[in-house]
């Protein structure tokens, strides 16, 4: 519930870079990076340093954009569900990286007995609709398909943890 | 007793659960969906679980997930709180099979009260009087007219499977009636997949009066005074208060007498409340029972200086649920129920709660899992806080009320604190003297409600 940092810094007042460089300056230092579509800026004086940069791609985090904004007071059976998702696959470092999640509550495993091989491991090549895993829950042993082609990057659960709706189990990087 | 219990709920009852579990020195277990993933219960239980998408029907009511979630954290007890599957004898039996004892009473019993019509005639045979009406769930209009026809109108239509007021029509004329019952089947098919109905004299200037009981397993049913649920509006009630204004000590004990036999003869376990309609000369009528825990159920803890969560918990481990012998009511408590909606307009308003203070000091109790920065998902009910006052008089109970309302500030979102005070200081409230139809009379004639 806390909130971790708080506002950003007011720029107007008692700037940081004592009298050296004010606000407008630096104003002016951000736009000349963009103008010039550079990436990267350095500039020391007299025991002051700046560093300004800044990513091309992706200027606003995806995952600001995912906020619902749902205030209408309609039905609260038929509002949409555009509500923030964390447990879905959103991209954040790699756009090609999907994350395959548990659709239930129940026991992770890896393999269809406790002497067979894994599923997958790290590295493999899988197909869509291919078992990945076995979910367990209520006494019943439910494969979990993949749906999406790809290698696998990452296996996040260990085998025999308990999981909850919405994990995330395996990170596949999506291609043929 | 357990070691760990799952709370199948949220809100409100879901924290008041885990707050009694604590006391007693037992683990939780919260289950939330992804739109309560910061809500308190998720928050302050031991553990915390994720049971799928928002939308109820995938989450709080997603059987398969609760159990697997009570599984995978080794729980011993499932509580349902109210609402959800609270009063599903489906999900009862199903903890059962699954080697989980569920906090309320057998499934037989959630199934017999759970069939509205079938529960009329069991608590008629038990002894209890029920409202003049049709023995037997109405096939067509022509039985429906017949029996209207011999107990006279004004009558109402209800859905055997029903609550909420859904499928419950009143008609003054046989043809009301005509043009309500297909209605009513519709309605009642719709919320509940099942179009039975029955029809019962309407009482008109009647009070809505609960008792409730608790049991155990060894047939011991233990009854207390009766709260006062007359402040609805459709079907909803807004303000309760135990003991009710308008019963006096002898109508309490001969309503506690018929509430304590018709319990023991089901041998009833678990919290449960029978609700009675109480007309105009002080005759009551068994409506129907609730196989759970009430949403009001604190102010009957204040007079009585009680947990009933707590004595639901233990009765539901095996042991007798024990209360001090010649438990008495003292004093009177308020209940006001404080939801996210337009108190003019009556739509709900979710949303994010920038600030919150809530009331405090001597005699006031707050029962909420609302806090600043907490937004309100848009798909549950509007129950955000129930504030409960308590004072050793009426009079001084709602001034009291009417003190913890004004200081109430929850700024973000609309509440319906503006009319809860409105009905306070209404002449006919005060006085005590209001009955089913009063909210709705008010709303009728009420000044304008002044914002805030």
């Amino acid at each position: 519930m806390t909130q971790k940092n708080g506002k950003p810094e007011d720029p107007g007042q008692e700037s940081p870079f004592k009298s050296k460089i004010d606000y407008e300056e630096v104003k002016k230092l951000i736009a000349l990076l963009e103008e010039k579509n550079l990436t990267e800026f350095e500039l020391e004086v007299e025991g002051f340093k700046i560093k300004l940069s800044r990513q091309l791609s992706a200027p606003v985090q995806p995952s600001t954009l995912v906020f619902s904004g749902v205030r209408s007071a309609g039905n609260p059976e038929v509002s949409p569900s555009v509500q923030e998702q964390p447990g879905t696959p959103v991209p954040l470092e790699d756009k090609n990286i999907h994350y395959i999640t548990s659709p239930m509550v129940g026991t992770f495993y890896r393999a269809p007995s406790p002497s067979s091989p894994p599923f997958v491991e790290i590295g493999d090549t899988v197909k869509k609709g291919q078992t990945l895993c076995i979910i367990e829950a209520m006494k019943l042993m439910n494969e979990i398909e993949s749906d999406i082609s790809g290698i696998v990057t990452d296996v996040l659960v260990e085998n025999g943890k308990p999981v909850e709706y919405g994990q995330r189990l395996f990170a596949v990087k999506a291609g043929a | 007793m357990f070691s760990k219990v799952l709370v199948a709920n949220r809100g409100e009852i879901a924290l008041r659960i885990i707050r009694s579990c604590k006391e007693l020195g037992i683990k939780t277990v919260a289950v939330y969906s992804e739109a309560d993933r910061r809500s308190l219960p998720a928050l302050l239980a031991d553990e915390a679980i994720c049971i799928g998408p928002p939308r109820a029907s995938d989450s709080y009511l997603n059987i398969p997930n609760i159990i697997s979630a009570a599984e995978i954290t080794k729980a011993e007890a499932i509580h349902p709180g109210y609402g959800f599957l609270a009063e599903n004898a489906k999900f009862a039996e199903i903890c059962e099979n699954s080697g989980f004892v569920f906090i309320g009473p057998p499934p037989d019993i959630i199934r017999l009260m759970g069939d509205k019509n079938r529960a009329r005639q069991t608590m008629k045979k038990a002894g209890l009087p029920v409202v003049p009406g049709s023995d037997i769930v109405l096939e067509d209009i022509s039985e429906a007219k017949k029996i209207a026809q011999k107990i006279g109108y004004p009558v109402i239509i209800k859905a055997a499977a029903g609550g909420g007021g859904k499928g419950m029509r009143i008609c003054r004329t046989s043809a009301d009636l005509e043009e309500m019952f297909p209605m009513a089947q519709n309605e009642a098919k719709s919320a509940f997949g099942d179009p039975s109905l029955y029809i019962e004299k309407y009482i008109t200037g009647a009070h809505h009066i609960e008792i409730q009981v608790i049991g155990d397993q060894k047939d011991q049913v233990i009854v207390f005074g009766e709260r006062e649920c007359s402040a609805q509006r459709k079907y909803q009630k807004i303000i309760e208060e135990s003991p009710s204004p308008f019963i006096d000590e002898r109508i309490r004990r001969k309503m506690m007498k018929a509430a304590q036999e018709a319990a023991e003869k089901i041998h009833y376990q678990s919290l449960g409340t029978f609700e009675f309609l109480v007309d105009e000369k002080k005759r009551f009528y068994f409506m129907e029972a609730n196989t759970r825990v009430q949403v009001e159920h604190p102010i009957t803890e204040m007079v009585y200086g009680i947990n009933l969560i707590k004595a639901q918990i233990r009765a539901a481990a095996g042991e007798k649920v024990g209360f001090p012998i010649g438990l008495e009511m003292r004093g009177q408590a308020i209940e006001c129920r404080i939801n996210a909606e337009d108190p003019e307009t009556f739509i709900p308003s979710p949303g994010k709660i920038d600030f919150l203070v809530f009331p405090g000091g001597e005699g006031i109790r707050v029962d909420s899992a609302a806090y600043a920065g907490w937004e309100i998902p848009p798909y549950y009910d509007s129950l955000i806080a129930k504030i409960i006052a308590y004072a050793p008089s009426r009079a001084l109970a709602i001034a009291k009320m009417r003190a913890a309302l004004e200081t109430t500030t929850i700024v973000g979102i609309k509440t319906n604190i503006p009319l809860l005070l409105n009905i306070l200081s209404s002449t006919d409230f005060i006085n005590g003297n209001y009955t089913t139809q009063f909210v709705e009379k008010f709303l009728n004639h009420k000044p304008p409600v002044e914002t805030q």
